[in-house]
């Protein structure tokens, strides 16, 4: 089942043009992973899922994208990323304690007013971002203290705490080392259980591990989709082959 | 040779360097002589906390309590309306003007610090003080709340490039993640961008205070330069600055009442300073 449906999406920077009729859709429950070099428009795409390029003035697009039957570009976006929640490149923890970065949005939203609801809102989000055992003891001490990896799971913590539907991960660990990227692959892998997600990666290897289809992005255009097992194995496209095999990007 | 000629260069550098520090420690040497000198034969207290200043009477009153309370009613009261105005329009600045309007903006703001005070005191003199006096209908408009006003339109632009640095060095990332948690651009700028630019903006608002504080120009024109504690900010204040410009021509050198005037200068300094090591603390704090 889908849980997104891209139709014809093209979306211009200035006057230039980023992506081209794109067409793509994501199931529910799967981990669509988007790999391409720079310029490919990945970013871009990941950026529309929740509006945050609208934001930018230079930005314009034109086409539509469903999430289940809503066309997202006539929700209201406050609403939208409560439902479509984004892990950025960089973790970027907000200038609070690792407490209120938590229930930060969960607050604001009314989801969790009193104080019980809140401690069980940053317990359950700390457990499911496998975070829970390296910071049980120190809620209060500022979130910019925590170590790189540690930051990255504290934002995936905070954006469960608002119980999302889809969640889309940007390059989420081109910051991280080796063992703090292994964790951050599990995690996403265990909350494909509850959540659909999009990863953008810069590393194909990533790819091939988490993803349950792939997405080859190049120049702006979708050149192919396909599972991932099938595609690392035997690409149809030539560009494709070119790219995951290293031989450019 | 070319030993020599560097090292007469770092020689020069260095002196250049430690100028400013030789002269602040000269300044404050010099007004704690004359200061002292003043105090041995008053006494501190009763000078801070005099009511009555008669420098020529006799036998002379050096009571500064009510420039005290001037100053700090005008500088009280240009805070109240310079920060709220200083701390939008920064945030319009850097948050919501378009790009266009934002570089006139910013040009006017930076133009405003130019003008100098005694531009400022006479404008205000010739325009704004005869309006106080009959929109507010008292016997004369050179009070407290002209001076307030003006100094406000003074302390403004440094409040307001300040705080708009401070806002702008916010990482993007910040009001971005915000965003991306479903906050509306309002709760990302007054919960993110705002808390992480505090120390800055109180760093903006020391900075302001401390000019308002040493302002002297303005506030001798347009407060009406009247040594008694006043009840209201619609009553004639005078300042300490503008009591040490008034009466520093008139004195003999090397009395008492010329040696009470460093002595107020000496009461300033340590005002400012106390005004300008916290906005350090602040400034520090925001770099971290």
């Amino acid at each position: 089942m889908d849980k997104i449906k891209v139709e014809d999406l093209n979306c211009f920077y200035g006057g230039q043009r980023v992506l081209e009729s794109l067409n793509i859709n994501v199931i529910k429950n799967e981990i669509l992973t988007i790999i391409g070099p720079a310029n490919s428009g990945k970013t871009t795409f990941l950026r529309t899922l929740n509006r945050m390029n609208d934001l930018d003035a230079n930005y314009s697009r034109k086409g539509s994208v469903f999430l289940d039957e809503d066309n997202i570009f006539h929700m209201n976006m406050e609403k939208l990323r409560r439902r479509v929640g984004m892990l950025f490149a960089m973790p970027i923890p907000l200038p609070m304690t690792i407490y209120e970065n938590i229930v930060y949005a969960p607050k604001r939203l009314g989801i969790a007013n009193k104080k019980s609801d809140q401690d069980a809102v940053v317990e359950q989000a700390l457990k499911d971002a496998s975070l829970w055992n390296e910071v049980k003891d120190r809620l209060d001490s500022s979130a910019m203290k925590l170590s790189g990896g540690q930051q990255q799971r504290l934002c995936i913590a905070r954006i469960l705490a608002i119980n999302p539907e889809v969640i889309l991960f940007d390059e989420p660990s081109s910051g991280l080392d080796p063992i703090s990227t292994a964790k951050v692959e599990e995690s996403m892998i265990e909350l494909k259980k509850k959540y659909t997600i999009v990863l953008v990666t810069n590393n194909v290897k990533q790819a091939s591990r988490v993803g349950d289809r792939t997405a080859f992005f190049l120049m702006g255009k979708l050149i192919e989709i396909d599972k991932t097992g099938t595609m690392f194995v035997s690409p149809k496209q030539k560009q494709t082959e070119d790219y995951i095999t290293g031989r450019f990007g | 040779m070319r030993k020599t000629i560097d090292s007469i260069i770092e020689t020069i550098i260095f002196i250049c360097g430690i100028l400013s520090i030789v002269f602040v420690v000269m300044i404050f040497g010099f007004l704690l002589k004359e200061g002292f000198a003043f105090f041995k034969e008053f006494g501190v207290i009763s000078f801070i906390t005099g009511k009555l200043w008669y420098p020529t009477s006799d036998p002379a009153k050096f009571g500064i309590l009510s420039l005290i309370i001037g100053s700090l009613l005008v500088t009280a009261g240009a805070c109240v309306i310079a920060v709220p105005i200083g701390i939008m329009s920064a945030l319009y600045i850097s948050e919501i003007a378009p790009s266009g309007v934002k570089d006139v903006l910013k040009s006017c703001v930076e133009l405003m610090a130019a003008v100098p005070s005694v531009v400022i005191g006479f404008v205000g003199m010739v325009t704004f003080v005869p309006l106080v006096r009959a929109v507010f209908d008292i016997p004369t408009g050179l009070t407290a709340f002209s001076g307030s006003v003006m100094l406000a339109f003074m302390a403004m632009p440094t409040i307001v490039t300040i705080s708009e640095d401070a806002i702008r060095s916010v990482p993007w990332s910040y009001k971005e993640g915000a965003l991306a948690l479903g906050a509306t651009k309002w709760q990302a700028i007054r919960r993110i961008v705002l808390k992480a630019a505090m120390p800055g903006i109180i760093a903006a608002i020391m900075l302001g205070i401390g000019r308002v504080v040493g302002e002297t120009m303005a506030v001798m024109m347009i407060t009406g330069n009247a040594a008694h504690i006043p009840h209201s900010i619609f009553e004639p204040v005078r300042t300490m600055t503008a009591t040490i410009a008034a009466e520093m021509g008139e004195t003999v050198r090397g009395g008492m009442h010329y040696r009470s005037l460093f002595a107020i200068g000496l009461v300033l300094f340590v005002i400012t300073f106390i005004v300008n090591f916290i906005a350090d603390l602040f400034l520090g704090k925001s770099k971290k």
